[in-house]
């Protein structure tokens, strides 16, 4: 086994140019197209029982991935891509599916929906804004 | 070399079941070949060297026998941990294992009977609920025969060990019969339909006061067989010539109507991860946000057709198998009588839909407060009650459905059918699961005849109604 590393609740993650988040959640759905271009992308939203938080599937993680799996991120990115705020293993983390079904969710609030914007004395970090829309916009609420 | 134990998906995490196994193994490989040492390990090296061998006989079925040869040799606590790590194997990863592991995995299950292993009852336990009904996939259907040729060939080892084992396998094999036997032009179902047949009629036939410890559920399952002609002449003796099952004390087949069936019997037909997430679903999600989760376990478990079958099993685990604490029951956590209602709307063929109803009102038909549980009776009712609203059609057809049972069930034995629904009712309302029957009675919604018939049931003096006889045989 690997050694245990300390998952954090998506709540409290903030966009940072690091690849440092380690985190558990369950995929609540999935773009049924993925993005084709050098490497297949697709959005997924994903959740825990604090938050949900839109994530980049990247590659073979597309069709690997389906709702109701439970995936365990580690050394994640949460940034800025092209104006939407992604979760996402990147080029040095790892997803893993480490489970199915049974893990509580909420689908608000929602991080990718949040507005964030530069710390003002430390501009290497993000501080919330506002709220741009409670649930995800891009998928539909089951609630 | 050995090769591996499961198949994983991409991005799927090795389990540690797995991991631990294969350390143990790779960790005492120069110890598994002879010649054997002959020091006596520490608890610490007996549990590794367990996990190592039974990795070898998993991984290296050309090894097998050397592995089983070392096994029997260190054996000093009956098989008892080596049985209990085959168990966690087959309830945690048995659907992942690689198909030699699958086939060794029986093998040594053979060999754990054949030596009495201490737990070889579980083990056998733990692979019949690996069997999914209506699944006719070619590795589930060998599974099947596997374990029906195991249970017909070791018949009398079992029989002197572990009797309990034979009437659960004879549930499981008569509820597969009545997928089994429903089917055409599946490669070898033929051969797999006979073996079947003979092990359960060799049980009904010549073990019955073991087959009696089943209880009611026997009836409600072989009922489902009647058009198979060897269950028909089963049937028949149970209703007309009960003596020739050579029981003394069977004199009736109401005596299995009064025996409560254990919900042992109902988890034997659910496999382990259907258990687990209903019962996730039933304990940890609020009522208002289970769609998601509805959608899920229909994609896993109920998307084909043909194993829709398994909601009547789900029903009857759901009605007896899973009982809620106090703090659930007053919590805002999803009511079981919300998730069979779930059950019951999903789309499905008509006898399964008449068979979960069936499952769903049950222990109603024979409900004695002495030997029944209100817990089990009490979805269906609570169902009928909160569907008034908003699926006043749900209401009306389980209501109808019940009292057609009343009018059908078993024209011979009605009075008995009719104590056992309005006990159930009386019996509900004492215990406070409803505040009165006057919800059903006076609702307008409901059909001015169910209403009356009902009234006329919980007043005491029903009128057996002698219209519409239909034989019990042809009623679902």
């Amino acid at each position: 086994m690997e050694a245990e590393t300390t998952l954090q609740p998506l709540l409290s993650i903030v966009p940072a140019a690091q690849n440092n988040i380690n985190t558990k959640f369950i995929v609540l759905d999935k773009e049924r197209v993925p993005l084709e271009g050098n490497h297949k992308t697709c959005r997924a939203l994903v959740a825990d029982d604090t938050a949900a938080v839109h994530f980049q599937l990247w590659g073979d993680e597309c069709d690997a991935v389906e709702p109701g799996d439970i995936l365990l991120l580690t050394k994640g990115i949460f940034s800025d891509i092209r104006n939407n705020f992604l979760l996402r293993a990147g080029k040095r983390g790892k997803l893993e599916k480490v489970g199915e079904f049974t893990m509580n969710f909420v689908e608000t609030p929602n991080l990718s929906e949040m507005r964030w914007a530069s710390h003002p004395q430390r501009p290497d970090k993000y501080v919330q804004q506002g709220v741009i829309s409670t649930h995800s916009r891009l998928f539909e609420s089951l609630m | 070399m050995a090769s591996k134990l499961t198949e994983r998906c991409p991005h799927e995490a090795e389990s540690s079941l797995e991991i631990t196994l294969r350390q143990a193994f790779c960790c005492l490989q120069p110890q598994l070949s002879p010649p054997f040492p002959l020091t006596i390990p520490t608890q610490e090296q007996y549990s590794q060297l367990n996990k190592a061998i039974l990795y070898g006989i998993l991984c290296e079925p050309h090894l097998a026998k050397v592995h089983i040869k070392h096994l029997h040799a260190v054996i000093t606590d009956g098989y008892e941990y080596f049985t209990s790590i085959l168990i966690k194997i087959v309830n945690e990863m048995h659907g992942k294992l690689v198909d030699s592991a699958k086939r060794q995995l029986i093998w040594v299950t053979r060999e754990m009977v054949d030596v009495s292993a201490i737990g070889f009852d579980g083990l056998l336990v733990a692979l019949l609920r690996q069997i999914v009904g209506g699944d006719f996939g070619e590795e589930n259907l060998w599974l099947c025969f596997e374990m029906v040729s195991l249970f017909s060939s070791k018949w009398d080892c079992m029989l002197e060990e572990v009797p309990l084992v034979l009437t659960g396998a004879l549930y499981v094999f008569l509820r597969l019969l009545s997928d089994h036997c429903r089917v055409m032009n599946v490669p070898k179902i033929e051969s797999l339909r006979k073996m079947e047949k003979d092990f359960c009629v060799k049980m009904l036939r010549e073990k019955f006061d073991l087959c009696l410890k089943i209880g009611r559920d026997l009836v409600r399952i072989l009922q489902d067989l009647v058009h198979v002609p060897e269950f028909r002449a089963v049937w028949k003796d149970l209703l007309y010539d009960p003596s020739t099952f050579g029981v003394d004390d069977f004199l009736d087949i109401s005596k299995l109507y009064n025996t409560r069936t254990s919900k042992w019997y109902f988890l034997l037909r659910v496999t382990p991860q259907m258990e687990s997430q209903l019962r996730f679903l039933l304990t940890h999600v609020k009522f208002g946000s289970q769609k998601r989760y509805q959608i899920w376990f229909t994609r896993k478990f109920l998307s084909v057709p043909e194993k829709n079958a398994v909601v009547i099993d789900i029903v009857r685990f759901i009605c007896c198998a899973h009982h809620p604490s106090n703090d659930i029951i007053h919590s805002d956590i999803i009511p079981r009588w919300a998730v069979t209602g779930w059950l019951l709307k999903s789309s499905m063929k008509n006898y399964v839909e008449a068979n979960s109803k069936l499952a769903l009102f049950y222990d109603w038909l024979f409900f004695n407060e002495k030997v029944d549980n209100v817990m089990n009776i009490e979805p269906a009712v609570l169902l009928m009650v909160h569907s008034i609203p908003n699926y006043i059609d749900l209401t009306n057809s389980l209501l109808e459905f019940l009292l057609i049972l009343l009018d059908n069930y078993d024209l011979e034995r009605k009075e008995i059918v009719l104590r056992g629904i309005s006990t159930a009712f009386h019996t509900l309302v004492r215990k406070g699961v409803i505040k009165s029957l006057d919800v059903l009675i006076n609702c307008h919604k409901l059909s001015a005849n169910l209403r009356e018939r009902l009234a006329e049931l919980l007043s005491g003096c029903s009128g057996i109604a002698e219209s519409s006889r239909i034989p019990t045989s042809q009623m679902l």
